[in-house]
């Protein structure tokens, strides 16, 4: 029986570096080539999560609802009677914004954390965060369960635009790959980014609207002043993913059961940027990987 | 792609062709570094250090050889190692690697501490490029020659040292790789199965396989290699018959040793003590 690793053969020099085209092409190559090792590596970080047993899946049901029970109580004293049906308003924001700060957070140790193989072994290190980021997908399907429980409780709001979420995640999925791909590289450099990212993400949530609507916003003095800020709000992805969610989820405030649909061209949009955004980051990504095994 | 005209001789069969290798690592980013040192670093900015772990070494090895490469301690044998595997990129020269590397540098990790070994076998199989029917194909014989009985099933952090040594070289070694490279493997495990990874070794040899690996063990040069290169701090100092490299060696050490306790004499150190500080 004759059988061969895959051919890590190629003539090796110290001659200059690549271009970025050329970067990004053996990336894609590599991912493809290395599937299988994507998916074991999502398989092993959700046997670790315990996602594999019923009582981890019932950590991933509980731990959104819970979040969900906080804000409202908070909401309630600090502002009463903003939106009807809140816990469903902000339901819907919070199960996207927990998948991407989750994988932010394990794609930011994802290159790190594996240092003993990548000293004692050849392989391409982009499977790292993009193992990461894929996990969280699974970790936002399982969320949909409480979704469904939530739903339950404000039945009136349920309307086929729903079935619409998979496609919104696609474009949250590109993006937080492309972030995740970024982060992963740019802490080998820099350990303590972790803390840096912690409260970034956190600051990034409460500007985005996830606990109010855009509306609200627009209510500000400082909105109503220079409304050309409001433009430079929209910027933010998560203004758009965050309305796009809440629209087909939640639909208008004031008219339960019409059923909105998400802005298409803003969601479009966003994945155009996305797709750019992760060309970049895969092309950082592989410049900075030759020197990975030096560095940690 | 190749930049420098293969001219040498010997190039035609060879198995690994080094020219002029150096590795250099810029020690401000080799030490764990923070956000915040490096915005200290920016206020007090000093003269980035370098650091040449390998310079200037070359080496050729045909297939069907076997390459000790000895020396002391913090001599860049492992960065060599490394080079050689694509884990480092070199800094200068040229390393040409002709045929499927494998190679566990420092074996006892394992992959997965929280996975079985039979998940590992998997996940190694995928780490190292194999399609999961072959790894599947392979597992039997790994598992068997690993020999870890019932353990195979039982997460990697209850296996001891010595298990998990015997599962990382039978994964090295089952996927059959045309150049085998073996960092300090030989002093791992118990007297049996030191004595079984040595009939491995020496069988991948006899397939004309190339193997380069890095011992303390000099009987093991002197028996089973049919090379051997000497690297003291970085520079390739000799290489040619294990007999003759090993005996510079000593040598080496025994000067650098009768150093050693010269200098703590006159530094008014017992010398007993001093000689027992080495590393």
């Amino acid at each position: 029986m004759s059988v061969t690793s895959e051919a890590p053969a190629t003539y090796r020099n110290a001659a200059g570096p690549r271009g970025p085209l050329a970067l990004l092409t053996e990336a894609i190559g590599e991912v493809r080539s290395r599937r299988r090792l994507v998916a074991y590596l999502v398989r092993a970080e959700m046997k670790k999560r315990g996602a594999d047993t019923l009582l981890g899946n019932f950590w991933w049901v509980l731990d959104p609802l819970l979040q969900m029970i906080v804000y409202v109580i908070i909401v309630t004293i600090l502002a009463r009677d903003r939106y009807p049906d809140y816990p469903l308003f902000i339901f819907s924001a919070i199960l996207p914004w927990k998948w991407f700060s989750a994988v932010i957070g394990d794609a930011t140790s994802s290159v790190v954390s594996q240092e003993r193989l990548i000293k004692q072994m050849a392989f391409p290190k982009i499977v790292l965060p993009i193992s990461a980021a894929s996990a969280g997908v699974v970790g936002f399907a399982f969320g949909l369960i409480p979704l469904a429980l939530v739903m339950q409780l404000f039945p009136d709001r349920i309307t086929p635009f729903v079935l619409l979420v998979p496609v919104i995640a696609v474009v949250q999925y590109v993006f937080s790959l492309a972030f995740a791909i970024l982060v992963a590289a740019a802490n080998v450099f820099f350990r303590d980014l972790g803390n840096v990212t912690r409260h970034a993400l956190r600051l990034w949530f409460y500007l985005s609207p996830g606990l109010y609507g855009l509306d609200l916003l627009r209510g500000l003095e400082i909105f109503e002043e220079n409304p050309a800020l409001i433009t430079l709000v929209r910027l933010n992805p998560f203004v758009i993913l965050f309305e796009s969610y809440r629209a087909v989820i939640y639909g208008a405030p004031d008219a339960p059961g019409v059923g909105l649909a998400p802005d298409w061209f803003a969601l479009g949009a966003l994945l155009a940027v996305s797709v750019a955004f992760l060309a970049v980051s895969t092309m950082v990504f592989k410049r900075l990987e030759p020197t990975f095994a030096k560095v940690l | 792609m190749a930049t420098k005209p293969p001219a040498l001789a010997r190039s035609a069969g060879h198995a690994i062709r080094v020219d002029d290798l150096g590795v250099r690592f810029n020690l401000r980013f080799t030490r764990k570094t923070t956000l915040r040192q490096q915005l200290a670093n920016l206020v007090n900015r000093r003269s980035s250090e370098h650091f040449w772990a390998l310079r200037h070494v070359s080496l050729q090895l045909l297939h069907g050889e076997s390459l000790a490469v000895i020396g002391p301690n913090g001599a860049g044998k492992s960065t060599l190692l490394q080079v050689l595997a694509g884990i480092i990129q070199p800094s200068e020269g040229v390393v040409d690697v002709r045929g499927h590397v494998s190679g566990l540098l420092t074996l006892g990790a394992g992959f997965d501490r929280e996975l079985s070994g039979r998940d590992n076998i998997l996940l190694g199989g995928a780490f190292l490029g194999l399609e999961d029917r072959v790894t599947r194909e392979l597992l039997p014989s790994i598992i068997e020659f690993a020999d870890l009985g019932q353990f195979i099933d039982a997460p990697l952090r209850t296996y001891s040292s010595g298990m998990r040594a015997r599962l990382g070289f039978a994964i090295a070694t089952s996927v059959d790789p045309d150049i085998l490279l073996l960092d300090e493997v030989l002093a791992t495990g118990d007297a049996t199965f030191r004595e079984k990874s040595k009939a491995r070794v020496i069988e991948l040899v006899r397939s004309a396989k190339a193997v380069v690996l890095v011992t303390h063990d000099m009987t093991w040069v002197s028996e089973y290699c049919n090379r051997a290169l000497l690297i003291e701090s970085g520079r390739a100092v000799m290489e040619g018959p294990p007999d003759e490299v090993v005996a510079l060696h000593r040598q080496h050490t025994e000067e650098a040793r009768a150093r050693k306790a010269a200098a703590a004499v006159a530094a008014g150190i017992d010398p007993r003590i001093a000689s027992r500080k080495r590393r």
